[in-house]
């Protein structure tokens, strides 16, 4: 029911994206964030998927299960699309019907904002996809470490992540778990009127809700027993290791950048 | 998820009758499987092979969508922790949630609700309190209630007395037991105890990795050993002592309840018979 969510979902295996140090990972997808918005033309979005598709394949990571976990998206993807076909005035006429006048700016304007939106979510799917949850913690607050000068709590935030990432798939669990109990109740949640269907979400959400403030304070609790007070003083089990293919990854990157710049228009 | 690192069979080449009216426990170590089976009898799991009839309803595999309403209403489910699946602001509201989905008018439900509450062991009063304000162990009546108000003709409880103390085990494990004798309900109990087993079923199925590995009456189960062992599981203490005792007296008793009760009595009138 709920497998095809995999956000923040870890997917083992063994490949040059899953052994890169989490730090060169975490820079270059925030760093990819920004120049997916340098490509405005066909040139430039072609470098851009060549990119893209290149680095999934070599993370092993198989392209169907990729695709799953873009479905929940895929909806938000289209009606972009289509917000940007029916609005944009741009260029020749294509086709009118009525009120529907439909340019070829605004098809283009819609591939392009629907690649855009794609692309950025496979590229940040895969970091978590490749990186476990407590790798990209330690990565993050590295990272941010110089922050700490300014008294901003990074291992606090730091902590933050790894925990909500740590339980996300619990809360699925739990999801399906009370889904199916009010289901085999007599729950329907997938038909019905829209207002009938957002009703049926009751009966999960507040069991949901109260499962979730429990499991926090229970997660506090054990945390104190065993005596956690913060980052201060904390030595870590497992070092992070910055490799040349890290530093290649970069370089590379910067390369993507630099032709992204020459390319665009 | 298939074709993926995740992928995993769970069940395995299952053939299992259950008649009407018959006490079934399900027993299997942690991962065998038993929780998935029986998701399988309501159609919230479909099967990717095989099928599954209950009644005059049918689910194959790849078949398309059918009356799965009228199937979840046959076949009540109380899962782990149901004091989990609570929701309302009020105990009656929340068992009335089962009856009202199966459209049941409200006046009728609300009278389930109160027949139910009772069958379960608590005051009327309850009815009117929040279920959050309640105990554990009356959470877990509350929702139970609320499967029984759907009124099910196959009870399917899935380990109902976890975490539950000893008092209060023994209390739902009796109240199911009555239930099933005075609704001739056909009951499936999947548990990891062989004391439960033992004392109330029928016919016992024995899961193990995903596959029905023992089926049978108990008498028959526990003669067994061997095979139980390398499932990970063992014979209840009665029967245990039961076979020592027959192995050091030199007579051969047998069990038909397998209660301490029934235990004590047989071997204390076999003591008097050598004493005589």
């Amino acid at each position: 029911m709920l497998q095809n969510v995999i956000i923040g979902q870890y997917y083992p295996a063994s490949s040059p994206l899953h052994r890169m140090d989490s730090r060169s990972k975490l820079i270059a997808a925030f760093f990819y964030l920004f120049i997916v918005f340098l490509a405005n033309n066909w040139v430039t979005y072609g470098v851009l998927i060549a990119f893209t598709v290149v680095t999934i394949s070599l993370s092993k990571v198989p392209f169907r299960f990729l695709y799953k976990g873009l479905k929940p998206i895929l909806l938000l993807v289209v009606f972009t699309m289509l917000l940007h076909i029916f609005l944009t005035k741009e260029g020749d006429l294509l086709y009118k019907a009525g009120f529907l006048e439909i340019y070829e700016g605004g098809v283009i304007q819609g591939i392009f904002i629907a690649l855009r939106l794609l692309l950025l979510v496979m590229m940040t799917s895969l970091l978590t996809l490749t990186t476990t949850p407590i790798d990209i913690t330690d990565g993050l607050e590295h990272l941010l470490g110089p922050l700490k000068k300014w008294r901003l709590p990074v291992h606090e935030f730091a902590l933050m992540m790894s925990i909500s990432l740590r339980f996300i798939p619990t809360l699925l669990q739990e999801t399906e778990k009370i889904m199916k109990a009010q289901m085999a109740r007599g729950a329907d949640f997938t038909s019905g009127p829209i207002k009938e269907r957002a009703k049926a979400f009751v009966p999960l959400l507040v069991p949901l809700f109260v499962s979730s403030f429990k499991r926090a304070e229970e997660l506090a609790l054990a945390m104190e027993a065993r005596g956690y007070r913060g980052g201060e003083g904390r030595t870590r089990l497992r070092a992070l290791e910055w490799h040349q293919r890290d530093t290649f990854a970069l370089i590379l990157l910067a390369l993507l950048t630099l032709s992204l710049f020459l390319l665009r228009n | 998820m298939e074709g993926t690192p995740f992928e995993r069979r769970a069940l395995h080449d299952i053939n299992l009758d259950i008649p009407d009216g018959t006490f079934l426990a399900l027993i299997g170590h942690t991962g065998s499987g038993k929780s998935t089976l029986i998701q399988h009898l309501n159609g919230l799991l479909k099967p990717s092979a095989g099928s599954i009839k209950m009644g005059s309803t049918e689910l194959k595999a790849g078949g398309k969508k059918q009356d799965l309403k009228s199937l979840r209403k046959k076949a009540g489910i109380v899962f782990q922790y149901p004091e989990h699946q609570l929701f309302e602001e009020t105990v009656e509201k929340d068992i009335m949630f089962g009856p009202r989905n199966f459209g049941v008018s409200e006046e009728s439900a609300k009278q389930t609700a109160a027949r139910v509450i009772e069958m379960v062991g608590l005051p009327e009063g309850v009815l009117t309190k929040s279920p959050f304000d309640l105990s554990g162990g009356q959470m877990r009546r509350v929702a139970i209630a609320g499967v029984l108000a759907m009124n099910p003709e196959v009870l399917i409880l899935d380990e109902p007395t976890a975490g539950l103390d000893p008092a209060g085990r023994v209390e739902i494990m009796e109240l199911f037991y009555s239930l099933h004798e005075r609704n001739n309900l056909t009951t499936i109990l999947v548990t990891h105890s062989m004391e439960d087993a033992s004392r109330y079923a029928d016919e016992i199925a024995v899961m193990h990795k995903g596959e029905l590995y023992l089926h049978g009456k108990p008498t028959d189960i526990f003669n067994e050993r061997e095979a139980l062992k390398k499932a990970g599981l063992d014979v209840p203490e009665t029967v245990q002592f039961l076979q020592k005792w027959n192995e050091k007296s030199g007579l051969n008793l047998a069990l038909t309840k397998f209660t301490v009760e029934e235990l004590a009595k047989q071997v204390s009138q076999s003591l008097k018979k050598r004493g005589n």
